[in-house]
């Protein structure tokens, strides 16, 4: 599947990478390769705007970015979540949860509520 | 450029290229390893991706602007804590500290006081209302690049009735006046006569009575003058009636109709203002006399519309009046240029070069205490490795060390300023004496102009001296620093470049410190010399007369016949009048002694070919009498008719030709040029001895003019002076100190005629202070600069021991522990040392000698072979001193100490 709606889909992503920040410092490869994974390749993020999503981010001051050597020894660029990052992703996560669950609960629902009648 | 950025930062494109290339790369990895060929691999890897070109395109503005915002954070962020430890370098670093300051100091007081004159006359600010619109129009001569027609007058009518761009134009000349009160007392005063338009045009009110208005300049108006406060003031007590009374200026009595406010000095510097009464009728086109046409610019027009209008107006005065005007272009300029001889391109190219060339002495020094900066840089290599260690990016050191820098020299440029302020007030003090005004628009105060000048100087000088420095210690080794901490030191190199540095400005130090001692202690010598007769008795000025008016051009010689007549008249009688008075004695002559003009004089009969050079004087027969100089042979002269083709000669003369004073009866003349009909004989019939006393070599002479060195020595002859308009006046008072007479002598003047003018009048003692004084300051405006050369150059020496031990402290250490005697280690550092003063040094004096030589002896004067030695030797024991100090450390080391940090 491939998310069409672009509102949707960036703070999708940001949710993500600030996600897999948590654990360390990645490089957007690595970002990229772990989404694909995690989401069972379902959320198929076009990679290339991976990267604007990144840049806005750092510039947002959630991430930071750094030139360093990747597992393949090869120069990579690495984020790293910052303290404001780390915020915003207690926060994406809680109200992602609160949404998600929201509207699972609405789209499972089976009888129709007593009041909406 | 790009290399330049490229330390600092990479272009954001580069860094978003690479990272982009990094995921496909990845991407295309992980799909071959998944089983697909190459090929595939990189389409299905490109597909992935998306649309490069615009995701490139977004990351890179994306990128760009995060860099932007960066830099302003690092701007704000280069905080007080960086000023706070730049201080703190300043202080642990006292000798360093000093001489950098020092020498930042005066290049900085150097650019700024001559910045203050030169911006004051390219980009002068007028003090008035809208003053930039106020403007100048001139003739320019297209034949000859630089010289500007005044006789303007026709143009100006045609001008001031035809112009739209430009309004209330007006015309001024400058003349002198004395000014005679109801009392009877006079003084010179400085007068425009100017059209009443001027006043229009600087939208000044006065503050008593009224401006000269249109028509006061009418043929048969009462004659009025407009004063300015100041006059008022001192002149005339504050006189609360001062409007309406009537004053002498010149020959004419004129009513007082106004006061002008506090400061006003419209057109240039002037302070009695009267009517401009010219009918360009009464002249040829391209005739009458000379004058300044300013105004102001019209409502919605610029300076380019002005210049159009002229341009057209122009053409049709060329094209009417070829003869005249065919060789004239009319310009519109910025108001002040022409009175500052800076309205031609080529007059402002050159000031502007002048700056930039005196502004580059700063980068000279700046470059030295950058060297020295970074010899000190060697001793923190520990603390700029550890801080890249915890995370400090180049630019944030690089930054650091740039405040360090910036804190020094803003030290500098504070200093600088004071400097500079107490010289150009030195200088202003000195004008004023003189009488010598500056134009109303040019003050020589620190100005905020000046200030942010010297603020610009502390920058470029803080950049050369931090940031060059800085990017050379934060450079390739930064990464190994970090595996050797203590041995970072042997990393930092201090390059040829530095060798021949301190090479070249020892050299220079050596060649112009010899000659800069010369001058400076001649100055002051001179200065202070007992000019042989009594001084304090004398008054020198120069005597011209005021002419009325300017004659028809039919009536203009028989007018100037009738004029030298009057004048050669009053001048004979204002002598009587003064020798009459109880112990005064006063006298003509061409020239006061000691000042004379030289000239080529062929010696008759004398070998070889018998031409030389002298100072030629024309003298009062009373001369010699009034300076107690007695004669030495033959007789002093007695009647200008009776003399006219004899000459007194001082003894240096006698001598060049004779070898004694045994020349009375021998024949001179003035040394004939290729053209002229050879001039006639003069006999010598008397010998003086030289005289004022011109004890040796002197270099600059009373008025400034004339620089003399070794032609001073030729001697002098003086002619007898004939009657006629006389110009410079020496006036004696035996009884009394001549300062006491001044103002009488002022009243006699005028007493015997009101047209008679003293100019420039001084008592010789008080011209003799104020050229003290000048000589005094230029002297140690020359021995600073110098000093400040030697004073870089030794601290490059110190600095460069200094490193060189620390650089080598290791290898001292384990030579040491293997037995060598650390001073062997130590003098073959030393024999470097040495061996670039030792070269410097031998340039230097090459130069010097050469210089020397090639000037015929005038560079160090007659004591030369004393002061070069002294100075050569002074160099190399203060070089040698400045060793000193890194030799006693590296001595210090210890090697286990050495070799444990290890």
């Amino acid at each position: 599947m491939v998310a069409k709606d672009a509102g949707l889909l960036q703070g999708t992503v940001e949710l993500l990478v600030l996600k897999r920040l948590s654990w360390g410092p990645m490089h957007g490869y690595g970002i990229a390769a772990w989404i694909e994974t995690a989401t069972d390749d379902v959320l198929r993020v076009e990679e290339g705007s991976l990267y604007p999503a990144l840049y806005r981010m750092t510039r947002k001051g959630w991430i930071k970015g750094e030139w360093g050597v990747s597992e393949n020894n090869r120069r990579a660029k690495f984020y790293r979540l910052t303290r404001a990052g780390r915020r915003q992703l207690a926060e994406q996560a809680s109200g992602w949860e609160r949404l998600s669950g929201a509207v699972n609960r609405a789209v499972t629902a089976i009888d129709l509520p007593e009041e909406a009648g | 450029m790009r290399r330049w950025r490229r330390i600092f930062r990479r272009d954001p494109a580069d860094d978003v290229d690479e990272e982009l290339r990094h995921h496909v790369d990845e991407r295309v990895r992980d799909y071959i390893a998944r089983g697909m060929d190459p090929e595939s691999a990189h389409r299905a890897a490109h597909e992935r991706l998306g649309d490069l070109v615009r995701v490139r395109a977004e990351c890179t503005t994306l990128l760009a602007r995060e860099h932007r915002a960066r830099d302003r954070h690092v701007v704000l962020n280069l905080s007080w804590l960086d000023v706070k430890l730049g201080l703190r370098m300043l202080h642990k670093y006292p000798g360093l500290s000093l001489v950098s300051v020092i020498g930042m100091a005066l290049a900085i007081a150097i650019g700024a006081g001559s910045f203050a004159f030169i911006h004051g006359m390219l980009d002068p600010t007028l003090p008035l209302e809208d003053g930039d619109r106020i403007v100048s129009i001139q003739n320019d001569r297209v034949d000859r690049a630089g010289v500007t027609d005044r006789h303007a007058l026709h143009d100006f009518v045609l001008w001031r009735d035809g112009l739209k761009s430009v309004r209330d134009l007006g015309a001024y000349r400058g003349d002198s006046r004395t000014l005679v009160k109801q009392n009877g007392t006079a003084h010179l005063v400085a007068v425009a006569e100017i059209t009443a338009s001027a006043f229009r045009v600087a939208r000044v009110a006065p503050v008593e009575g009224r401006t000269l208005i249109d028509a006061d300049e009418r043929a048969g108006a009462p004659d009025v003058v407009v004063i300015a406060y100041e006059e008022w003031q001192r002149r005339f007590g504050g006189d609360p009636d001062i409007v309406g009374q009537s004053v002498r200026l010149g020959g004419t009595p004129r009513t007082v109709v106004g006061v002008m406010p506090e400061g006003f000095r419209f057109p240039v510097n002037h302070r009695y203002w009267i009517p401009l009464r010219m009918n360009p009728l009464d002249y040829p086109v391209g005739g009458g006399p000379w004058i300044n046409v300013f105004g102001r610019l019209a409502e919605g027009y610029t300076m380019r519309n002005a210049q159009a209008e002229l341009t057209a107006f122009g053409d049709r005065m060329a094209a009417a009046y070829p003869d005249t005007h065919g060789h004239l272009r009319p310009r519109v300029l910025p108001y002040a240029l022409p009175f500052t001889d800076a309205d031609s391109p080529e007059a402002q190219w050159l000031l502007r070069l002048l700056q930039l060339g005196i502004s580059l002495l700063l980068v000279v020094v700046a470059v030295n205490v950058a060297v020295l900066i970074y010899a000190r840089t060697t001793t923190r290599a520990d603390e700029i490795a550890v801080r890249t260690a915890l995370g400090a990016s180049r630019r944030r050191i690089v930054a650091q060390l740039f405040v360090e820098a910036l804190v020094l020299s803003t030290v500098a440029a504070v200093l600088g300023l004071a400097i500079a302020g107490v010289v150009l007030g030195q200088i202003e003090i000195l004008m004023r004496r003189m009488s010598a005004t500056l134009p109303f628009w040019m003050d020589l105060e620190l100005s905020a102009g000046v200030v942010l000048y010297a603020a610009g100087l502390a920058i470029l000088g803080g950049t050369i001296a931090g940031v060059l420095p800085a990017l050379k210690a934060t450079g390739r080794h930064v990464q190994a620093g970090l595996q050797q901490l203590s041995s970072r030191a042997t990393q930092m190199q201090l390059g040829r470049s530095w060798t021949v540095m301190i090479v070249a400005q020892v050299a220079v130090a050596v060649a112009v410190l010899p000659a800069a001692i010369f001058y400076s202690s001649e100055m002051v010598r001179w200065g202070t010399r007992d000019p042989g007769y009594a001084a304090d008795e004398f008054i020198r000025a120069w005597l011209s007369m005021e002419r009325e008016e300017s004659p028809p051009p039919a009536e203009a010689e028989a007018y100037e016949r009738a004029f030298e007549a009057r004048f050669a008249a009053r001048s004979e009688e204002l002598l009587r009048r003064l020798q009459s008075e109880p112990g005064v004695d006063a006298t003509f002559a061409a020239a006061y002694p000691g000042n004379e003009s030289t000239i080529r004089i062929e010696v008759e009969g004398a070998e070889p070919a018998g031409i030389r050079t002298a100072h030629v004087n024309h003298v009062g027969t009373n001369l010699f009498d009034m300076f107690d100089v007695p004669i030495l042979a033959g007789r002093g002269f007695v009647d200008p008719a009776a003399d006219a083709s004899s000459v007194i000669v001082d003894r240096t003369f006698a001598e060049s030709i004779a070898g004694g004073t045994n020349v009375v009866g021998r024949r001179i003349r003035h040394a004939p040029t290729n053209d002229d009909a050879p001039a006639p004989w003069f006999e010598i019939v008397g010998v003086v001895p030289d005289f004022p006393a011109s004890a040796g070599p002197q270099i600059i002479a009373e008025d400034g003019r004339d620089s003399c060195i070794t032609s001073c020595l030729r001697g002098t002859i003086h002619h007898v002076l004939q009657p006629g308009p006389a110009a410079r006046i020496i006036v004696r008072t035996r009884r009394a100190p001549a300062a006491a007479f001044v103002g009488t002598l002022r009243d006699i003047t005028a007493s015997v005629d009101p047209a008679l003018q003293l100019h420039e009048m001084y008592t010789v003692a008080e011209s003799r202070r104020l050229t003290q004084r000048s000589l005094r300051l230029t002297a140690l405006g020359i021995v600073l600069v110098t000093g400040s050369v030697l004073l870089l150059s030794i601290a490059g020496i110190y600095a460069m021991l200094a490193f060189t031990v620390a650089r080598r402290r290791r290898e001292i250490g384990i030579r040491s522990a293997l037995g060598a005697e650390p001073r062997r280690i130590l003098r073959a550092i030393f024999a470097r040392a040495g061996a670039q003063l030792g070269t410097g040094i031998a340039i230097g004096l090459f130069i010097a000698i050469a210089a020397e030589w090639g000037s015929g002896g005038w560079v160090m004067g007659r004591h030369g072979h004393i002061i070069l030695p002294i100075v050569a030797s002074l160099i190399m024991t203060v070089g040698l001193l400045a060793a000193l100090g890194p030799a006693r450390r590296g001595l210090a080391i210890q090697p286990t100490e050495a070799l444990r940090e290890e």
